[in-house]
């Protein structure tokens, strides 16, 4: 390592000029030093004005643009994050709204809907009653009908039959009167 | 000739001889290289600020990066009292970064190893960070050699230090770069002087050294760039926040 080092050391002396008289620091030649301070100061003037006057201030503009733009763009989101929302609760609400309602209508329509059967079914049964008490009346006025017309029948009959058998004509008010002894003996049977 | 390391740094005159008052502010190569790297800026800056896009492209992304990067800097040591100063110190860092670069291409020059340039720009720093400090806080600003919490019997001699720490400090920031600059473009063409004389059997392990050197000097442009920048941030906070 160390034979390596100063043949490196060696090699940069003889190739080098290192030791050479010429080969001074250029940078401590005052000659020019004048000349480097003037352009130094001109350049750097010129360039500090133009990046203060033009180049910062688009710069800058431009990030803050981009910054605004990202911010308003993040509100927005989220405006219409809430605004949707709401608008989701909102329909939320005007479902559970409509259900109930439904709910409600249903239940009044059963409501009256049982009512109507009710009072339809109370009407019938009236109605029905009535009919069978008019057809009772009716039957009970055939009833009674047709034991008169019975009692005429079987006095022509009954005049018929002891013509026939006696050949003599009985007294009708006593044939009458006879029928109606046993009408009135065996009606209770019958009505 | 061309094996004198040293040989690089040498400023010539370019064009026509100009003297003011017995001055010689002839336009030199030096001179030329400065022109060059303020116009890279500039264009760069121009390129790179010219369309307002939302969704930017290569250059303006850059340009954005580095004023992001200069302004975080500026913004994490001096505070927000130091935002006046960010166009100065946006133009400082630019300006050392690019002549620091540009000198890396071959045969360029490097304006930033000559110590006369970087001595102006320290002093320039170190005076207006004066002046500032000065300003902001009158008379009370020489407390900045006396710090807090010292015992008396130590604070003579802290203080005498604090002063020599103060004074050196224009020395010390441009030294820093000049010498960076300097050594190590120096060490490139002595190594690429290498390649050159032990020829094509042994000159590949100083080539191998070259190409290294050379990433690393562009490490070593831009760090020094920073440190320049970072530093003067530092002087500008001691200015402007008195804490001692």
């Amino acid at each position: 390592m160390k034979r390596y080092l100063r043949l490196l050391i060696a090699l940069v002396a003889t190739n080098t000029d290192l030791f050479a008289a010429e080969a001074g620091m250029p940078q401590l030649d005052p000659t020019y030093w004048a000349s480097q301070a003037f352009w130094l100061i001109l350049v750097f003037s010129i360039l500090y004005i133009s990046i203060l006057k033009f180049y910062l201030p688009k710069i800058k503009d431009n990030l803050d643009n981009r910054e605004n733009k990202i911010k308003e763009d993040l509100e927005n989101a989220n405006k219409f994050k809430d605004q949707s929302e709401a608008k989701a609760k909102e329909y939320e609400s005007i479902l559970e709204k409509a259900k109930k309602e439904v709910l409600k209508i249903h239940f009044e329509s059963k409501i009256i809907l049982d009512k109507d059967i009710k009072s339809k079914k109370e009407s019938m049964e009236k109605e029905i009653e009535k009919e069978i008490l008019k057809a009772q009346k009716e039957i009970l006025e055939l009833k009674k009908n047709s034991i008169s017309s019975i009692q005429n029948i079987s006095e022509s009959i009954a005049s018929n039959i002891i013509e026939n058998i006696s050949g003599d004509k009985l007294n009708e008010s006593s044939i009458k009167a006879t029928v109606d002894d046993i009408t009135k003996k065996n009606i209770n049977k019958y009505l | 000739m061309a094996s004198n390391p040293m040989q690089q740094f040498t400023v010539h005159r370019i064009g026509p001889e100009i003297k003011i008052a017995g001055i010689d502010l002839s336009f030199t190569n030096a001179s030329l290289f400065m022109v060059i790297s303020a116009a890279v800026i500039i264009l760069f800056l121009f390129i790179g600020s010219k369309e307002k896009k939302i969704i930017p492209n290569k250059l303006q992304l850059i340009a954005e990066l580095f004023y992001t990067f200069v302004a975080k800097m500026i913004s994490d040591t001096a505070g927000s009292k130091a935002k006046p100063y960010f166009p100065f110190i946006f133009s400082l860092f630019m300006f050392v970064l690019f002549c620091n670069m540009i000198g890396m291409l071959p045969y360029s020059f490097t304006v930033t190893s000559h110590i006369i340039v970087t001595l102006i720009m320290a002093l320039f720093i170190f005076i207006a960070v004066t002046i500032i400090g000065f300003i902001k806080h009158g008379f009370k600003y020489l407390s900045i050699f006396v710090p807090s919490g010292v015992p008396t019997v130590l604070l003579p001699l802290i203080t005498i230090i604090e002063i020599i720490s103060y004074l050196s400090r224009p020395v010390s920031l441009s030294v820093r770069l000049f010498a960076n600059m300097m050594a190590g473009h120096t060490m490139l063409k002595v190594f690429g002087g290498f390649v050159v004389s032990l020829g094509i059997l042994g000159g590949w392990l100083p080539l191998g050294f070259s190409v290294a050197l050379t990433g690393l000097e562009i490490l070593v442009a831009f760090l020094q760039a920073y440190v320049f920048a970072i530093l003067t941030c530092i002087y500008l906070n001691d200015a402007l926040n008195l804490h001692h």
